[in-house]
């Protein structure tokens, strides 16, 4: 038995585990791209068991890596010889304040379980992502978006106050005022200067149903177009895109046949109303100018938010959640939109998207004010991501195009969503947060001053002193 | 018959080459359309190559105007220029490298509009193939 496990589990209320009770789906995370064996495992029960285990890992020269759902694809959520802490054990709704209105969570509380305990109260956080499965603590270390983000921005935008535990075992409260620094440090921070324990979360209130308008665009300028107007009109309530591909046979790629497609380009606009107020449809969608309106659906809106769980659940029963994940997801400025997505679609064989799909998501850069989602200058934005589920065996031949597009995305003034794939240099790095580079060293130096915090993803320069 | 590398012979072949690939016409079709689409390729001397070539293959709508090997560094005609170490080249013709990778990677250099050249990646890989498959004796080999 590894010494140091009993004396961490002397001094926490929660579990402490050794490798040789590790679930193997520990070792690595969605993307299956990047594995590790931690010299312990920590199920916190409490805030307080975060500090204890960051003050315990400073004595004894360990790191923390911490983890949600692990819905990461790089060198985030697993841990080589240090400490891994799974914060899904830290999963209570806390307090509700229907006034404000707002919400108290733990960090591990899985979205889903937080939609569904809001449901009756007709409560629904502002953003929520596609996967409701993934943790609050974890979405908003990355930033976390959705197909309300156009209107309301990243999930950490909607964040009243934060508590975390820093790298040197500190628990403080932090909000837009109190300890700025960190709370913005915080979203979209990568976990790098400390570890959200409790988020209150803004609310808003919704409407019992949703009435969703299935549009088919043939083409990106009028897709682009369109997406622009129903951003800017302000009818819809969610709006979500994707690429979707029509295989037309072989062609030959550098000399060899691989399928290729016709893409076209769905839209989904989406409306909350009350029972026995339907939306009127031609209001909505005058001015717009699809291929062609397929189908117009009602459902509750808790189905509308859970709507992508059927779609995963078929993944899993697939065998496809288990292959090698290397989405690449960047946000695009909208003028370079359509040189980057027509670019890339034409040579991506659609049997790439087996289990996986293309995403366009429009959004707004002034919706969101968080210091560390980086995104281009401009109001009108575009998410692109390519979202592959590859077999293990085929990842060394998938992985140039993958690189390439990631780097042909940040070349065309794209930046990165970072859950993805991503492995990268310090200069793309340095790149990729621009002027932010040097206050994110600066926060991890003031709140991590030994590096114990998620090692191994962000190559922060080392201090001279 | 394999031809000599650098020579008139060699770059007429590519021109038909070119000429003779639907892959190319296709992935092509609108490389040079609205824009000059003649390409610079500078072999820059090193490993087996004493001495550094150039080029220019002038290209339209999938169809290749012809080729020929120019004096100097640069040509009023060219609309881009490519510019990389004869190894690169050997490795990219060779199918080790991209030549995405290498120009997105900054390894190889690019004068004239990016933008306009990344949005048809697919088109100069194509082309990158006409040239690999051209029956060729390079320097060294």
């Amino acid at each position: 038995m590894d010494r140091l496990y009993q004396l961490l589990q002397n001094r926490i209320e929660g579990a402490v585990a050794t490798p040789d009770e590790l679930h193997p789906a520990l070792r690595t995370n969605f993307g299956n791209l990047f594995h590790g064996t931690p010299r312990l495992v920590v199920s916190p029960a409490s805030a307080r068991d975060v500090a204890q285990t960051v003050a315990f890992a400073r004595e004894h020269g360990l790191s923390v890596s911490t983890r949600g759902a692990g819905h990461s694809q790089s060198r985030l959520a697993i841990s080589e010889g240090g400490i891994l802490l799974s914060m899904t054990s830290m999963r209570r709704v806390l307090a509700t304040d229907r006034a404000a209105p707002t919400v108290d969570v733990e960090a591990g509380v899985v979205w889903r379980d937080l939609v569904r305990h809001l449901a009756p109260s007709e409560l629904v956080p502002p953003v929520l992502t596609n996967n409701l499965s993934v943790t609050v603590g974890g979405t908003l270390a990355i930033a976390g978006i959705g197909v309300a983000s156009f209107k309301y921005g990243t999930q950490g935008d909607n964040v009243r106050e934060l508590d975390v535990v820093t790298g040197t075992g500190e628990t403080v409260t932090c909000d837009r005022k109190r300890n700025a620094d960190l709370f913005w440090g915080s979203l979209a921070g990568l976990g790098q200067a400390g570890i959200i324990t409790r988020a209150r979360l803004d609310l808003r209130k919704t409407k019992p149903m949703t009435r969703t308008y299935y549009l088919l665009y043939r083409d990106l300028p009028s897709f682009l177009e369109d997406a622009k107007l129903a951003m800017d009109s302000g009818r819809f309530d969610f709006i979500e895109s994707w690429g979707s591909p029509c295989p037309q046979g072989l062609k030959p790629v550098a000399g060899r046949r691989q399928p290729f497609a016709r893409w076209f380009y769905p839209v989904h606009l989406t409306v909350e109303f009350d029972h026995g107020h339907p939306p009127d449809d031609a209001k909505l969608l005058r001015g717009l100018k699809p291929f062609e309106r397929l189908y117009t659906d009602d459902a509750p809106t808790i189905d509308f938010l859970e709507r992508m769980t059927p779609v995963f659940d078929l993944w899993k029963r697939g065998g496809t959640w288990r292959h090698v994940h290397a989405w690449i997801e960047t946000v695009l400025p909208w003028e370079r939109a359509a040189d980057v997505v027509e670019a890339v679609l034409p040579d991506l064989p659609p049997s790439i998207l087996v289990g996986g799909h293309v995403l366009l998501w429009p959004a707004k850069g002034s919706t969101s004010q968080s210091r560390l989602f980086m995104r281009p200058p401009g109001e009108h934005l575009l998410g692109f991501g390519v979202l592959p589920a590859i077999p293990a065996r085929f990842w060394e031949t998938a992985r140039p195009m993958l690189e390439n597009l990631g780097h042909l995305t940040e070349a065309l003034g794209g930046k990165r969503y970072l859950s993805g794939y991503i492995d990268w240099s310090e200069d793309r790095w340095r790149a990729h947060f621009g002027d932010q580079w040097e206050p994110f060293v600066a926060l991890k130096r003031r709140y991590d001053p030994d590096s114990i915090l998620n090692p191994g993803f962000v190559p922060f320069p080392a201090a001279t002193d | 018959m394999a031809l000599d590398f650098g020579t008139p012979e060699w770059a007429r072949a590519l021109a038909d080459a070119v000429n003779a690939s639907s892959e190319y016409r296709n992935a092509g079709a609108t490389w040079g359309v609205g824009f000059n689409g003649n390409l610079l390729f500078a072999f820059e001397a090193g490993g087996a190559l004493p001495k550094s070539l150039y080029l220019l293959l002038r290209l339209e709508g999938g169809r290749s105007r012809g080729a020929e090997f120019v004096p100097g560094p640069s040509h009023p005609d060219a609309g881009f220029a490519l510019r990389a170490s004869f190894p690169l080249w050997r490795e990219i013709l060779g199918g080790k490298t991209l030549a995405a990778t290498a120009i997105l990677t900054g390894r190889m250099k690019v004068e004239g509009n990016m933008v306009a050249l990344l949005k048809h990646a697919g088109a100069h890989r194509s082309l990158i193939h006409c040239v690999s498959a051209l029956d060729t004796r390079f320097p060294g080999s």
